[in-house]
């Protein structure tokens, strides 16, 4: 249960990978690293040519993959293997289209076929009724998330309709390290937690041990994505180089 | 469901652009209910883009296929294309909605300068998202949007075409959501945009509707429009839509080697830009390059009403690839002195197509815009 996973670490820290980089057989040996590293589940993000929410270094790390070869028959030989491999929940990240273009019940059932334990889409549409009742027929968890303008209406349709966690999105704008996060994010934290027994994570911009404190100060979780990802594509070795990084965001 | 043509359409954006699009719906519906919007809008048309424009009888062109044809003289509007139209309405809104500042999307720079100008009418900052690619092909258009006052920005991700620029006018628009307005260039996007941009442009088909009748004395048989986006051509057919007239759209099909434009010919329904419609698309899924000599139809996706009217079998969609373009582009130029951009050349382009299986028949081609931006990439194709 990804509910359980962060609940159950007292420093729940959610790296954010993109799958296919340097390649898929990499990615698998990172998720493993990650997770001895302590990570409370991981997200893995599924390359897409037209990330349009996401900023320049989640960007080149899709435009990468892609490049690399990536493909979703290539994920679905490698995506057992991946969740065989560790305790912690793998979460996947997709724009809606790849999902899609495979159908989307029947690539779902494939992920949860495969082990994987939810699903995050950050283009779902308005109404995303159908498609979580979907989800939970699958037996996925569909992660919904909470910007800092949903309004309070919105924010109930939404928590009604999500399981796993509510991401909190601390900023408006795209994915991508802040030096500094808007003080907000506290109260809006607060804000869902009245509305929700779920966990709720916070995500975008969070790129040092000390924004992770100050964030688990009031949220359950923290996603860290972008930062990784920078020192991933910038180092000789990507593994060693998530493990350090990863332990560099601090200890439970 | 909401802001559904049949299967196509919605809202697939991210959920801090969810307030926004409901604010914008918000203020369309009240908008579209108030006489006082519609008269500005008019006004507008009238007193600054020059409207009506002509529905001119081509007639040496008429005669070189054996056809009846009427060019709708969208060319001949203030700056140069239907984009204005568009343009008008959406910052007559933006005002209404006490936005600060204006973003928007351009491929071929139409709709860039079109809405440089407005925010020049208006003394609103503007920041316009282009491709490099279509920066370099599209340089005289990237000069006057500067002339203008508005910032250009050069965008190099992906295809640096029309596509990575929207998606960075989106980011943009994620990021300044409070104080910015995202003044999208045709009929694509999400609910309420290609209803609402649909609305803005009409106009060119009421005028075309009436001024037929008024020199025809009867519908035309056929209205054929190009389509990247498609917003020229939902805008001159809404208005034949219940008649009995042939509705035609005709996408680019590049150099016909497999990248081309021609989302509903070769695409597969999925999600761009926040709706879903036909988009040309890869089996993982991935948005396929695209090529086109016309910028403006070098787009995968397509608007949702066209993906509809297509499912529906009420409009056709033929193809014209770049060398038929070009070859329209001088026709017109020799035969009726009139320059179309490459975009409407495609149009043009196709009466060669439907002169083969009709005769003697009606027909309105909705020039959307003037050529003179697309003489360089003429003269590099050769005279």
């Amino acid at each position: 249960m990804i509910s359980d996973a962060i609940r159950n670490k007292n420093r729940a820290v959610i790296p954010y990978i993109t799958a296919g980089l340097p390649d898929l057989e990499t990615t698998g040996e990172i998720i493993r690293a990650l997770s001895d590293a302590g990570a409370a589940a991981i997200e893995i993000g599924l390359p897409f040519s037209d990330p349009m929410a996401d900023g320049p270094v989640l960007q080149k790390a899709s435009h990468m993959a892609l490049q690399a070869g990536f493909t979703m028959e290539g994920l679905m030989e490698n995506l057992e293997g991946w969740t065989s491999s560790t305790d912690i929940p793998l979460i996947i990240m997709s724009y809606i289209n790849p999902i899609m273009r495979g159908g989307m019940k029947e690539t779902l059932e494939s992920f949860r076929g495969e082990g994987v334990q939810g699903v995050i889409i950050p283009d779902l549409p308005a109404d995303a009724r159908d498609l979580f009742n979907l989800c939970r027929g699958i037996g996925i968890d569909l992660i919904r998330l909470v910007a800092p303008t949903t309004t309070v209406s919105r924010k109930k349709e939404v928590i009604s309709g999500c399981r796993g966690f509510v991401y909190a999105v601390s900023v408006k704008g795209v994915t991508g390290a802040r030096t500094a996060l808007p003080e907000e994010v506290s109260s809006q934290v607060k804000a869902i937690k009245a509305m929700t027994d779920l966990p709720v994570c916070v995500g975008f911009g969070v790129s040092t041990a000390r924004q992770v404190d100050d964030m688990l100060a009031f949220a359950d979780g923290v996603i860290v994505g972008s930062h990784i990802m920078a020192v991933i594509m910038d180092a000789p070795d990507p593994v060693k180089a998530a493990y350090d990084c990863f332990r560099e965001l601090g200890m439970e | 469901m909401k802001g559904y043509f049949g299967e196509f359409g919605g809202q697939y954006v991210p959920e801090t652009l969810i307030p926004a699009l409901d604010e914008l719906e918000q203020a369309v519906s009240d908008s579209f209910r108030d006489e006082i919007f519609w008269d500005e809008f008019s006004s507008y048309m009238r007193d600054y883009v020059g409207r009506p424009t002509p529905l001119t009888c081509a007639k040496r062109l008429s005669a070189h296929y054996g056809l009846d044809v009427w060019l709708k003289r969208e060319d001949l509007n203030h700056t140069g294309s239907h984009k204005i139209n568009n343009a008008i309405g959406q910052i007559l809104l933006a005002r209404r909605m006490k936005k600060e500042r204006i973003i928007a999307e351009t491929g071929a720079g139409q709709h860039g300068v079109a809405t440089a100008t407005v925010c020049a009418l208006f003394g609103m900052p503007c920041a316009v998202y282009m491709g490099t690619e279509d920066i370099r092909r599209q340089h005289i258009n990237v000069e006057r949007m500067r002339l203008l006052g508005a910032e250009v920005i050069p965008v190099e991700s992906g295809t640096a075409t029309l596509k990575d620029a929207t998606s960075e006018a989106i980011r943009d628009w994620v990021t300044n959501v409070d104080s910015t307005y995202y003044l999208l260039g045709s009929a694509v996007g999400s609910h309420p945009y290609p209803h609402m941009v649909k609305m803005f442009q009409k106009i060119i088909g009421e005028e075309a509707h009436s001024q037929i009748l008024e020199k025809t004395g009867k519908l035309p048989d056929a209205v054929i429009a190009s389509v990247g986006g498609g917003s020229n051509a939902i805008g001159v057919f809404s208005a034949f839509i219940d008649d009995p007239v042939e509705l035609i759209g005709v996408e680019a099909y590049g150099r016909g080697n497999g990248k081309n434009g021609a989302s509903i010919n070769f695409g597969i329904p999925g999600v761009l830009h926040g709706a879903r419609s036909h988009l040309l698309q890869d089996t993982s899924g991935q948005v396929l390059d695209t090529h086109s000599i016309a910028a403006g139809l070098d787009y995968p996706g397509v608007g949702p009403e066209h993906s509809y009217l297509s499912t529906i079998k009420r409009a056709s969609y033929r193809l014209v690839d770049d060398s038929q373009a070009l070859a329209a582009f001088r026709l017109l130029n020799r035969l009726e002195g009139i320059a179309p951009a490459l975009e409407s050349s495609h149009a043009i382009g196709y009466l060669e197509q439907y002169a083969k299986e009709h005769e003697k028949t009606t027909v309105i081609v909705n020039l959307s815009g003037r050529g003179d931006k697309d003489i360089h990439t003429v003269l590099e194709e050769g005279l």
